[in-house]
């Protein structure tokens, strides 16, 4: 009895310790240690790692990596392309993407990038590969189809038709 | 565990000296000072320093009055429904100021941006263990807001504390616990002990549709303190049903129902993150005892109990349910000093108020760092309005 009241004090006293220490020490350990582990937000919301980049003159596309859902996700497979510096690009932009990288054409997508960034964007999407889906005058409907601007690019994700 | 009599006397004891309780506040108040931010060194910002001060006071005299009447839920509540008020307060102003809106952009959620709070923590678990994926729009390793950052204080936290993160830390449970106060009597008094069970079952259900639908399914549908914080933007039907199911939630189970019950309703029959922070319960050093030799049983400890978290069986058992948050109305209540507070290991009811103490000293010392930061930022929003 006398050890488990020794031991039970010894633990309360650890206990205010940790508490102390939390601040200083512990909070940061204990988030570098949970920010070490291999794990990644997921792709939806991310729109996945970039896998090549297409030079247009003054801007660039970004290719990435299709996004394909898990289970009973709401959301369709879809491919994210960034173009960016939104300062550098035309007042309405038209252009064919190779997304693949086989020299094929994929889709052709169209928006207009008006000057006030809090403006609403919509985009065209037509397919010229049966992989793609097109859309017309799509905003920001779901995850996996929608144009928005974040930070400096303008960033359409466009669905797969057959994943 | 057979216990002594003569450890206690059964009168309610006399308030502690002005002087030895300015004695045991001594080191909160320098504690306060230093997490508010007065360092050698810290910048100087009138308007925040105010609140700084202000709050560090706050905090220290709550924790005085602790020490001077020996009770501790209503100065705990004092200190948690301001927490419960002055989050939002603050959360909101911060999210107008930044995007105009209190609805998550579908920009913001994609440039992993979203604030995290410890709700979803539960709901990240399975789908991080099975395919290394946390299914949430925000980002891991942002210093401020980012999600491994509120993880690793809910895990320091979490140890000192276990379940009393729910009355120590929880920024959203002060609003229902603030109603509850509010009439002197409950309208409604007999509540089915069964509800107990449901926010396990909340639990287990938003656990697996989180995994089947690869999503934060309790910050999708059913947080009703979405209605206080921010929301999913009503792009569409979809957001627009979730916005209805949130602020439905929030005004059945964090205004009506704990003013008719007077418990913390949403707490104690549906928080899913409450059920899982139960289990932390088991690991924390300190816990709430019934001294069975004096317990006769008047079940006042029950009834004022906000969270459901006592029940004849268990005080028959001299102990109180997974779910108790050592908010200490229990203790406060008995007329006989028959609930106490405890260190496991111990003799039950030998020195509580030591018990007590170490508890106080680590929940309290956080609870400035975590939730008196939160009401400092409260305050600084207030202050910069009206100066």
């Amino acid at each position: 009895m006398k050890l488990r009241a020794t031991l039970g004090y010894t633990a309360a006293a650890i206990t205010i310790l940790i508490a102390l220490l939390t601040p200083f020490l512990l909070m940061g350990t204990f988030s570098k240690g949970v920010a070490a582990l291999p794990l990644h937000v997921d792709e939806v919301y991310s729109g996945g790692p970039k896998v090549r980049t297409i030079p247009m003159g003054a801007y660039s596309i970004d290719v990435h990596r299709p996004v394909y859902t898990h289970f009973l996700q709401s959301e369709k497979p879809f491919v994210q392309l960034d173009w960016k510096p939104v300062s550098a690009l035309p007042r309405h932009v038209s252009d064919v993407v190779d997304i693949d990288g086989d020299g094929q054409h994929g889709v052709r997508v169209s928006f207009d990038v008006p000057s006030d960034p809090k403006a609403p964007l919509l985009v065209n999407v037509e397919s010229m590969n049966p992989r793609y889906q097109a859309m017309s005058n799509v905003g920001k409907d779901k995850f996996s189809r929608l144009i928005v601007r974040v930070d400096n690019a303008i960033l359409v994700r466009v669905p797969l038709a057959n994943p | 565990m057979a216990t002594d009599a003569r450890i206690l006397p059964l009168a309610r004891p006399s308030p502690r000296g002005i002087g030895r309780s300015l004695l045991l506040t001594l080191p909160i108040f320098i504690w306060s000072l230093l997490m508010m931010g007065f360092r050698p060194g810290a910048k100087f910002d009138p308007v925040s320093s105010i609140a700084a001060i202000l709050t560090a006071l706050f905090m220290t005299m709550l924790f005085f009055m602790m020490m001077r009447s020996r009770s501790t839920y209503r100065w705990r509540r004092i200190f948690f429904v301001s927490l419960g008020i002055l989050f939002p307060i603050g959360f909101i102003h911060n999210l107008l100021v930044m995007r105009g809106t209190m609805g998550i952009p579908i920009e913001e959620m994609i440039a992993g941006r979203t604030p995290f709070c410890f709700m979803p923590i539960p709901l990240l678990i399975l789908p991080a263990a099975l395919t290394r994926t946390l299914v949430f729009p925000g980002s891991i390793g942002s210093a401020s807001q980012g999600i491994a950052g509120m993880v690793g204080l809910w895990l320091a936290l979490t140890l000192v504390m276990g379940k009393g993160w729910c009355s120590y830390a929880c920024f959203f449970g002060g609003i229902e616990e603030g109603v509850a106060a509010i009439p002197s009597r409950a309208k409604i008094r007999k509540l089915d002990p069964r509800w107990r069970y449901l926010p396990w079952a909340v639990l287990l259900a938003m656990v697996l549709l989180s995994l089947a639908l690869f999503e934060p399914a309790y910050c999708m549908w059913l947080c009703p303190f979405k209605a206080v914080s921010e929301y999913v933007a009503a792009r569409n039907t979809i957001g627009l049903i979730q916005n209805i199911i949130f602020i439905t939630l929030f005004a059945g189970l964090v205004v009506v129902l704990p003013f008719l019950t007077k418990k913390r309703t949403q707490c104690s029959w549906f928080c899913p993150f409450g059920a899982f922070q139960s289990i932390f319960n088991k690991i924390s050093i300190f816990e709430m005892k019934i001294d069975q030799s004096r317990c006769k049983p008047c079940l006042l400890c029950q009834n004022a109990c906000p969270n459901l978290s006592l029940s004849k069986e268990s005080v028959a058992r001299g102990e109180t349910l997974l779910s108790c948050m050592k908010c200490g109305a229990c203790v406060d209540v008995c007329p006989r000093q028959a609930v106490v507070w405890h260190i496991k290991g111990t003799q039950i009811a030998w020195k509580p108020e030591r018990a007590r103490l170490m508890f106080l000293y680590s929940a309290w010392a956080l609870a400035i760092m975590f939730g008196g930061t939160i009401i400092a930022g409260g305050v600084y929003t207030i202050l910069h309005f009206i100066v």
